[in-house]
């Protein structure tokens, strides 16, 4: 194909790729990297002539020099702890995907390449770090917007009223609690009530009347978080508990997800949690807001971590304990949760690696009191906590979580 | 596929490509070092050359008449010119390329002639070995390090998330300890990945332990079945002695098909035809072994070719490279870089 030099080298035949190339800058040199001298020498070049490529037009150079520059940062990505991972690498890893992306859809505007230039978009989300103010969001929400508009009618399941198919055979056991104390609830207590009472003291706290008129208590069903976020990748846990042998994790669409571990009577149990899917697909955080109780800690606004918690009926995340403050929010469904004071840590027997250190060997709902006699004399709080329902779990308390139904929280962790 | 580098002298030891762009070669006559790729630049009077995508490590002659020699380090982008970026005096050892009453000589870089310590290609780069330890062999994967001693037992330390320091935990180990499900086992080499190792015995048994997420550990791997590439249940020749495996959740169809992500403890590998290993050397996730009849078997990730197989697959099982057996070459060593493979064949003798 020879090369009209009269031809812009970026012209390109649909109105996805329009709309593309309009979020991108202009020319190379508008492409700004930024990368600090962590990145070696060598990645730098070569991601210099992966843009270069892509704006002289050269896709089949630019899919393939992009590639190694995703392979070379991903092995970065994967060494050392994740907190440790230079984030100049995750930028890297973003640029690629990026890069990638961009050139897939230049070739092509059909479902199944949007859909895998999104899912590459998904992973640069996950994995990367924030590159060109964001832009990998707004390229993933036009490749939404773009395979939405060729799939209405929506395709997959469309369940609506989930509860009625039974998902599991097992009929949910909703635990006894009369002889069990529970949580305490407050409605709308002021932020120095909150604070003398309960956060300074580091006592849990059920709030109602704070979070239960958020648009997401009626938004949110299967139906319009398949709309919202279906064809999107995310991590899922697959497997009863983290602690378990056979216990992965993995990732899918959501629409998978929903289809293989939600409806259809699933084999094994998926969870997506832990997930800021808000960052990700930020449609989504319209529908919530951040409790005022957050801003009396010590940390930033941005520094608030938000966690999406999606799943089916029996979904269990066993006795750990977190290094910040969480506020709890119950959005779909109900969960029974168990809370144990860091006082009696010694109680719960934490597991002596590094890796579980913060969990409990205790398994909560059937301990081996054998194994850990002390675990039966020590004292607790449990709830069913329900939508519209804020939980307070003060920083480095045990918790323990099972849901009742299938169930949608959203977790916000400060300082 | 393998393609031929004009090789002016044998080349010994041999060094293949360290980084992404880079690649070196250095001949043992004369000393004389040449980069290729991304780094370029020669250099004289070297005796050992090593390097990392940031750093390249030089060990030369020393300035004096003593003997003893210089480390230096040098940035890539300096083409070895003007001056390095940092320098450690090594000191005299017994010297001399025939080692003590014959035995074999502390390996090569990072390890130190002296064998009382190494370089890394993160700071602190001169890190000193335990006294006790009496090394001869040393390689580094991304996160931990493997050494091999006099009396052929294996040591690892660094980070053990997936699996690659062979304890059976995925704890990480501050300092080196020795691998008890080798204990007895006198080992001839060890090679280490990103995140896998291996072992050699002077028996010529092949141990492996690690990541397997791309099938470098010849075990079946869930990524590459999904690819329908994975020969499920027919893993060659893996034999569990013992060691704890831990598998992802079961298969598409219901039947539970054990794929092993991490191998936290050795696993001995039965190559194919009962043959028996002398070399061995790792990719950042493949890994290739050389046969005692000179064959090369390659397995792991193969998307940019390094397997040798004249394709991109990745291999969860040991495969021959069969270059060499078409042209009748006998393989005597192999040295990756993270993404390539070098091999050095000689023509088969005439019987």
């Amino acid at each position: 194909m020879a090369e009209d030099i009269n031809r812009d080298p970026l012209a390109g035949a649909g109105a996805l790729w329009e709309a593309l190339l309009a979020l991108l800058p202009r020319t190379k040199e508008e492409l700004k990297l930024d990368l600090s001298e962590k990145v070696e020498r060598s990645v730098v070049m070569l991601l210099q002539e992966a843009t270069e490529l892509f704006y002289g037009g050269r896709r089949n150079e630019c899919l393939q020099t992009s590639e190694a520059v995703l392979d070379y940062s991903w092995e970065k990505l994967n060494t050392g702890p994740w907190q440790d991972v230079d984030k100049d690498w995750r930028r890297v890893y973003a640029f690629g995907c990026l890069l990638k992306a961009a050139c897939l859809c230049e070739a092509s505007e059909d479902a199944t390449t949007v859909a895998a230039a999104l899912k590459v978009c998904d992973m640069g989300l996950l994995m990367g770090a924030a590159i060109l103010g964001d832009i990998l969001i707004k390229v993933a929400a036009i490749l939404q917007t773009h395979l939405l508009s060729r799939k209405r009618p929506a395709q997959g399941p469309t369940q609506e009223q989930p509860s009625t198919k039974k998902a599991r055979n097992e009929h949910v056991s909703i635990p006894d609690m009369k002889s069990e104390r529970t949580v305490p609830r407050l409605h709308c207590p002021s932020l120095q009530y909150f604070r003398k009472h309960f956060l300074v003291p580091e006592r849990p706290v059920i709030l109602e009347g704070v979070a239960d008129h958020w648009p997401c208590m009626k938004k949110w069903s299967l139906e319009y978080i398949q709309e919202v976020a279906g064809c999107r990748t995310v991590p899922v846990e697959v497997g009863s508990r983290y602690t378990d042998e056979e216990w992965s994790q993995t990732l899918m669409t959501v629409n998978e997800f929903i289809s293989k571990y939600i409806v259809d009577e699933p084999r094994d149990v998926g969870y997506l949690a832990q997930h800021q899917l808000f960052d990700q697909i930020p449609e989504l955080k319209q529908d919530i807001s951040i409790p005022d109780y957050c801003c009396l800690g010590d940390g930033e606004e941005d520094e608030i971590t938000i966690n999406a918690w999606f799943g089916p009926q029996g979904t269990v995340s066993p006795l750990h304990q977190d290094p910040q403050q969480n506020l709890l929010v119950q959005v779909i469904g109900r969960k029974y949760i168990r809370l144990y004071s860091p006082q009696e840590s010694e109680a719960l027997y934490p597991h002596d690696t590094h890796l579980l250190h913060n969990t409990s060997q205790v398994d909560v709902e059937h301990p081996d009191l054998e194994k850990f006699p002390q675990f039966a004399e020590a004292p607790f709080l449990s709830c069913i906590l329900s939508p519209g329902e804020v939980l307070f779990i003060p920083v480095k308390y045990w918790h323990y979580v099972r849901a009742l139904d299938l169930s949608f929280s959203v977790s916000f962790w400060w300082s | 596929a393998p393609s031929r580098c004009p090789a002016r002298a044998a080349p010994s030891p041999l060094r293949a490509t360290p980084g992404l762009c880079s690649a070196l070669s250095a001949p043992a006559g004369g000393g004389r070092l040449e980069l290729a790729g991304a780094a370029g630049g020669a250099a004289g009077g070297c005796r050992d050359a090593w390097a990392s995508e940031a750093l390249l490590v030089l060990l030369r002659a020393g300035p004096g008449p003593e003997p003893g020699a210089e480390l230096q380090a040098w940035a890539p982008g300096s083409a070895l010119r003007g001056e390095p970026l940092w320098v450690h005096t090594v000191e005299a050892e017994a010297e001399g390329d025939d080692g003590p009453g014959g035995k074999p000589q502390a390996g090569p870089l990072p390890l130190l002639p002296c064998a009382r310590a190494y370089v890394s290609p993160r700071p602190p780069f001169y890190r000193p070995l335990a006294p006790g330890l009496r090394a001869r062999r040393l390689e580094l994967g991304a996160e931990h390090a493997l050494l091999l001693d006099e009396a052929g037992q294996v040591f690892s330390w660094g980070g053990g998330r997936h699996g690659q320091l062979g304890h059976g935990t995925l704890e990480a180990e501050l300092e080196p300890r020795p691998l008890e499900a080798l204990q007895g086992l006198p080992m001839a080499e060890v090679a280490a990945g990103g995140w896998h190792s291996v072992s050699v015995s002077e028996t010529g048994d092949v141990y492996i332990w690690g990541w397997n997420e791309s099938g470098q550990l010849a075990l079946p791997t869930r990524s590459l079945a999904e690819d329908g590439k994975t020969v499920a249940g027919e893993a060659a020749g893996l034999h569990e002695g013992g060691p704890d495996v831990k598998s992802t959740a079961g298969g598409e169809d219901g039947a539970p098909t054990p794929f092993i992500a991490v191998q936290p403890f050795p696993a001995l590998l039965d190559l194919p035809r009962g043959s028996e290993a002398v070399k061995a050397s790792c990719g950042s996730r493949h890994t290739a072994v050389v046969t005692r009849t000179g064959e090369l078997y390659t397995w792991g990730w193969g998307k940019y070719g390094q397997l040798g197989h004249k394709d991109t697959s990745s291999w969860d099982r040991p495969c021959r490279v069969e270059y060499f057996v078409e042209r009748q070459l006998q393989v005597r060593a192999v040295s990756c870089g993270p993404w390539n493979t070098y091999a050095y064949a000689v023509e088969q003798e005439k019987s």
